[in-house]
């Protein structure tokens, strides 16, 4: 059997999407319903339109500063509960059930709890963002630091490293950091899955804001322009954590 | 110390209970009863909805959409992964769309699914479907293509028959990724049926949380918000020991 090289599989992708696009178009064009099916034409016309008006930029701008206050509000959360529940049982039998049940819950089910509680001000959309983000994180942050890094330790030890503290930032971090990227990366997925629902629930603001308005107006052409970026977006962040997780890979 | 971090404790998680419950029951009774829905007041809506048979029904709206979009994607989704998988340049150009709708948040393509499907049952069906086919299929390709080399060549030597190599080495090696696939579709299934009863057409569960929302009643929401964490945890857990049970098969 051939094995099939990366450039076989490229070229074979590439051929695929122009005869995808093609088809698109032209089954778009022989349709005539922009409202089903917008050309792809028109849909390129329209992400145009998007990205002059400065619509795109704006909303985008605000989509991905939500994203990163959510995040980094996450991973401080996450680590801190992920850090307690790892290194004491007390904390882990306290804690533990309340994150399983919030990582079972689909955060969409959450959200009008928020707007109920919170108001839908920039906060509650930084709540729902952190409920979908905040638990792989923790998790993660357990798993990694419940590893105990007995050689290092004894290592650091002797090399003069003393008090829980120093030992958990220079050796135990830094031992269980491959794990911990890979629950950013599953964090990151979930933070945009959440912001997306913040901003749809109740048509405000940013990417999701954006597509609910186009979409209740029946702008197919504009609701597929905007949705483009915004799975662009995901795929772009988790790719590059994940591009750093592979070059971290120290084990 | 940390042998002892795993030793499972009653005593800890009822405490926190305890805890949490009560202190929630305090807080929302001195703000807000009816806003903060201290966990008395859940209780009650929760036998008041109960008896009402509202929460049943609702719950029955939701398990007929849930478990018929499922078994679909089972049915579509394990037949195409096959296909995919043992079809290599048909699965490597269909994979990055696959990967690109997987990734996008289901909430924003609600308006196309509007267009297509309107919003009643079928549209509803689909967001269940669509979403947890595409994760049983691409899993159940990665299962195909990833037979064991050390197996495939042992039956090699033996000479296998075509047949015998798919009984024995091809087909017990993809059912390990074939069930991680039905887990994955599974929890995208149950979060694709609220969403469609939130956004699309206002009934079951999903109803539930909306309808309380607009009435302004935090208790009803968290009935169901509850009522649905535990039949997702329900599903996904047996799911998840189906797994564990076959993770041997998969091999080193």
């Amino acid at each position: 059997m051939k094995k099939r090289t990366k450039s076989d599989i490229r070229r074979d992708q590439l051929i695929g999407l122009a005869v995808f696009l093609a088809a698109w178009e032209i089954t778009a064009q022989i349709m005539g319903n922009k409202l089903v099916l917008p050309a792809i034409s028109q849909i390129f016309a329209a992400l145009w339109d998007l990205i002059s008006s400065g619509e795109l930029i704006l909303a985008l701008g605000e989509s991905i500063w939500l994203l990163i206050v959510g995040l980094t509000i996450s991973t401080i959360i996450g680590f801190i509960l992920g850090a307690l529940v790892a290194r004491s049982r007390t904390a882990y039998w306290m804690l533990n059930p309340y994150f399983s049940a919030l990582f079972a819950t689909p955060t969409i089910a959450l959200v009008p709890l928020v707007l109920v509680w919170f108001g839908f001000g920039f906060p509650g959309r930084v709540i729902v963002v952190v409920l979908a983000a905040v638990v792989p994180i923790m998790f993660s942050v357990a798993s990694g630091l419940r590893d105990d890094p007995k050689d290092l330790v004894d290592v650091a030890r002797s090399f003069g490293v003393k008090g829980e503290l120093a030992l958990l930032y220079r050796v135990r971090v830094r031992a269980a950091l491959p794990v911990l990227l890979a629950g950013l990366r599953l964090a990151a997925g979930r933070a945009v899955v959440g912001m997306a629902v913040a901003e749809t629930y109740l048509r405000l603001g940013g990417i999701g804001g954006l597509i609910k308005a186009y979409g209740s107006m029946f702008q197919t052409d504009y609701v597929f322009a905007a949705i483009l970026p915004l799975s662009l977006l995901g795929i772009t962040i988790v790719s590059i954590i994940g591009r750093i997780e592979r070059k971290l890979h120290w084990t | 110390m940390l042998a002892n971090l795993k030793k499972p404790s009653i005593w800890l998680p009822l405490l926190s209970l305890v805890i949490v419950f009560g202190g929630w029951e305090i807080v929302g009774r001195s703000i807000n009863p009816l806003l903060f829905a201290p966990p008395s007041v859940v209780a009650a809506q929760f036998s008041e909805l109960v008896t009402s048979g509202e929460l049943a029904e609702a719950a029955q709206i939701t398990m007929k959409a849930l478990f018929l979009g499922y078994a679909l994607a089972v049915l579509a989704g394990i037949p195409f992964g096959i296909v995919m998988g043992a079809w290599d340049r048909f699965g490597d150009i269909l994979q990055p769309y696959l990967y690109a709708i997987f990734a996008t948040p289901r909430v924003v393509v609600v308006p196309l699914i509007v267009v297509w499907f309107g919003i009643g049952f079928e549209a509803r069906l689909f967001l269940v479907f669509f979403w947890s086919a595409i994760a049983i299929s691409v899993n159940t390709a990665q299962g195909v293509r990833h037979a064991r080399p050390d197996l495939v060549e042992v039956a090699h030597s033996f000479q296998a028959s075509r047949l015998q190599m798919a009984r024995h080495v091809l087909i017990p090696g993809a059912i390990p990724f074939v069930v991680a696939g039905l887990r994955i579709g599974a929890e995208r299934a149950i979060v694709g049926v609220i969403i469609g009863e939130m956004f699309l057409q206002i009934v079951g569960l999903g109803g539930v949380i909306a309808s309380g929302s607009s009435e302004l009643l935090p208790a009803k929401m968290l009935c169901a918000v509850a009522v649905i964490a535990v039949m997702g945890t329900i599903i996904v857990t047996a799911l998840d020991m189906l797994e564990r049970r076959f993770q041997s098969w998969k091999g080193a």
